[in-house]
């Protein structure tokens, strides 16, 4: 295994335009071997740009990716034969049963018969779908599909793995379940995970993360060093009148940064245990309640970009539908203009 | 770990013709209608048209002209419908599963390709075998020719199929414009009515038609010992070999094409 290198991912100044968007916009890194990378970023990111072009499905618009140093664009074959991918929609055959699926996936990678057997029993054990192996995926629910998605994706015992939004739609618990299994998968084979994430505790499960915005990327490092951007703690305050204490620890703290965040306040500060006494000691206004934490990645990515990263969470605006969706009739002769909505919602 | 060798490079196609044809059979309501329709179509313009018509006084039967007809009409049907398997992998995901694996993109086309001629194959087969009780004679030589054409036509329009679905993303869209171009093409063959006493213009299209070839040779083989070959010209625009050369050249070319729009359009 001499020839094998360190880098086993390698991205220089990538590429990908649709028209005039930019999806991805020029953005460079390496993946080493054996790690979990994540690719952290908001809904339109250009992270399912970024994994397609990696995995060979999507050309880029200008340069260069080295998969265990084949060229994606020049060999998408060599490539195609050691990467496992799990898409963001499912994308399993739901006529078939669990097993249907898992041997026509080996069939596609030309495995034997003989080590079909053998490694269905083992992924079909580790995701808990044993019991299920007989059963229509038709009848699975999104979380199971999910688990199946996974496993289908190491009966051929792939390099690298990539995963886009693993967790998405999945409730906490089977989210859990999934990362664990991840975890898992990593201590007992020899494999390099990639994976894109909204979620930023996720995020902070990998060995290193880029975070993704507008097609660029902003930063890239360990969680903890991207946390160390931010500075030492981080104080939130909520008051009654958000404004008018801005303005006076403006004027008493000038030296201090802060920002209101929806209905809070947030405060950047090196020693926060010995400014807390200070800021309640000092502050007229009225506080509801504060809180002394350390910095998440959240903060890093608001610190970066000014917005939160899923923003959906607060100040949700309902906008009202009209009562004759003209667009709908142009999908008539547009049939492609529907498409996303229908797979997405399910 | 040893990389295995990869043993056999036409597995891929293999594959998805498996798939294929599973997807045939687990669909009953496609499969038992596929079987149906066509007997009941027989039924009506066999026994149907005969008494309608039963003054007309031609060298040839009803019957006999229409099966070799509804042959070519059912295997078309079936062979292009079973395409849409690739517009509906793409709508719910699958084709991704498909085109990320290492089988070249060429290989996935023609199993594709092989699939939706098998599921035609198999329902002119059946039909074939429902000859003798319209009083069409068989030797298992004349069978077994009947199956080739009949091969011969599905996989056309299998490959044709491939083609269309390049641009569809929608399933509904795609069986939209499996009507359009089916009517016509079967329309313009002489399926149903013999082309040479058409109009000018007729006759004219009918030549770029593949289906015609497709119909002229299955009327030369199927009929053959039940019709004297002079009655046969009269029912056919070409004779036998130039009808199968052109039928075979169409199945070359499209397939050409078909390989060159799917790696296009992934
Ligand atoms: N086929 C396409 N044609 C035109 N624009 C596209 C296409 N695919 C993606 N885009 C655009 O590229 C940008 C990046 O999309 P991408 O799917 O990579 O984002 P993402 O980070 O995966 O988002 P999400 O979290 O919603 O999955 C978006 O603005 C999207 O509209
Ligand atoms: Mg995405």
């Amino acid at each position: 295994m001499n020839g094998e290198i360190e880098e086993i991912i390698q991205v220089e100044n990538l590429r990908k335009k649709y028209g005039a968007i930019k999806a991805v916009d020029g953005i460079s890194f390496t993946v080493k071997r054996g790690e979990i990378f994540g690719f952290l970023g908001p809904n339109g990111a250009g992270k399912t740009t970024t994994i397609n072009i990696l995995c060979t499905l999507n050309q880029p618009s200008s340069g260069v990716v080295y998969i265990n140093n084949y060229n994606v664009v020049a060999h998408p074959d060599k490539v195609r034969s050691f990467i496992g991918l799990v898409f963001q929609d499912v994308t399993l055959d739901d006529h078939l049963t669990a097993e249907e699926n898992l041997y026509l996936h080996a069939m596609l990678y030309g495995i034997s018969r003989k080590d079909f057997t053998q490694r269905k029993i083992e992924v079909l054990k580790i995701c808990e779908l044993w019991d299920w192996r007989k059963h229509k995926v038709h009848d699975f629910s999104g979380g199971m599909k999910r688990r199946l998605e996974i496993a289908r994706s190491l009966i051929a015992q792939p390099k690298i793995l990539f995963l886009d939004e693993p967790t998405i739609g999945l409730d906490p618990q089977t989210r859990k379940k999934v990362w664990d299994y991840i975890f898992n998968i990593r201590k007992k084979k020899d494999i390099t995970i990639f994976l894109t994430t909204q979620y930023l505790n996720e995020a902070e499960s990998c060995d290193r993360v880029a975070i993704i915005d507008h097609g660029k990327i902003i930063a890239s490092d360990t969680p903890e060093n991207l946390k160390k951007m931010v500075g030492g703690d981080i104080i939130t305050i909520k008051t009654e009148d958000n404004d008018s204490a801005e303005e006076e620890f403006h004027q008493k703290f000038p030296q201090y940064n802060i920002k209101k965040i929806g209905k809070e306040l947030k405060i950047e500060i090196d020693k926060g245990n010995e400014f807390l006494p200070v800021l309640v000691e000092n502050l007229n206004a009225k506080i509801i309640s504060m809180e002394l934490r350390r910095p998440t990645l959240e903060d890093v990515f608001l610190e970066l970009t000014g917005r939160q990263i899923r923003e959906n969470d607060n100040g949700h605006i309902e906008t009202e539908s009209p009562l004759f969706d003209l667009s709908s009739l142009f999908t008539l002769f547009n049939p492609s203009h529907n498409h996303d909505k229908k797979t997405k919602s399910q | 770990m040893i990389k295995k060798p990869n043993l056999n490079k036409l597995s891929g196609i293999f594959i998805l013709w498996y798939r294929e044809i599973l997807m045939y059979v687990r669909n009953r309501i496609k499969f038992f209608s596929s079987i149906f329709l066509p007997i009941l179509f027989l039924i009506f313009f066999g026994t149907g048209l005969k008494t309608i018509f039963p003054l007309v006084t031609l060298p040839y039967d009803f019957a006999e002209f229409f099966f070799p007809g509804i042959l070519g009409l059912s295997v078309t049907t079936m062979a292009l419908s079973s395409t849409m398997s690739i517009v509906w992998d793409r709508e719910f995901g699958f084709l991704k599963e498909i085109l990320v694996s290492p089988v070249p993109r060429s290989h996935i086309a023609l199993g594709k390709i092989l699939g939706a001629a098998t599921t035609g194959l198999i329902e002119g087969f059946l039909l074939l075998l429902a000859a003798p009780y319209l009083g069409i004679n068989f030797s298992l030589k004349l069978f077994l020719g009947g199956l080739a054409i009949i091969f011969l036509i599905a996989y056309g329009m299998a490959s044709l199929g491939i083609c269309l679905t390049a641009r569809m993303k929608r399933t509904e869209s795609f069986s939209f414009i499996l009507q359009l171009i089916i009517a016509p093409m079967v329309f313009l063959s002489g399926a149903f009515f013999p082309i040479n006493n058409s109009p000018a213009w007729m006759v004219n299209l009918s030549k770029y038609n593949p289906l015609t070839y497709g119909i002229n040779s299955l009327r030369w083989v199927v009929l053959s010992q039940t019709l004297k070959p002079t009655i046969i010209s009269q029912l056919t625009t070409n004779n036998f070999i130039t009808s199968l050369g052109i039928l075979i050249s169409f199945d070359i070319l499209i397939t050409v094409l078909a390989i060159q729009l799917f790696r296009k359009m992934c």
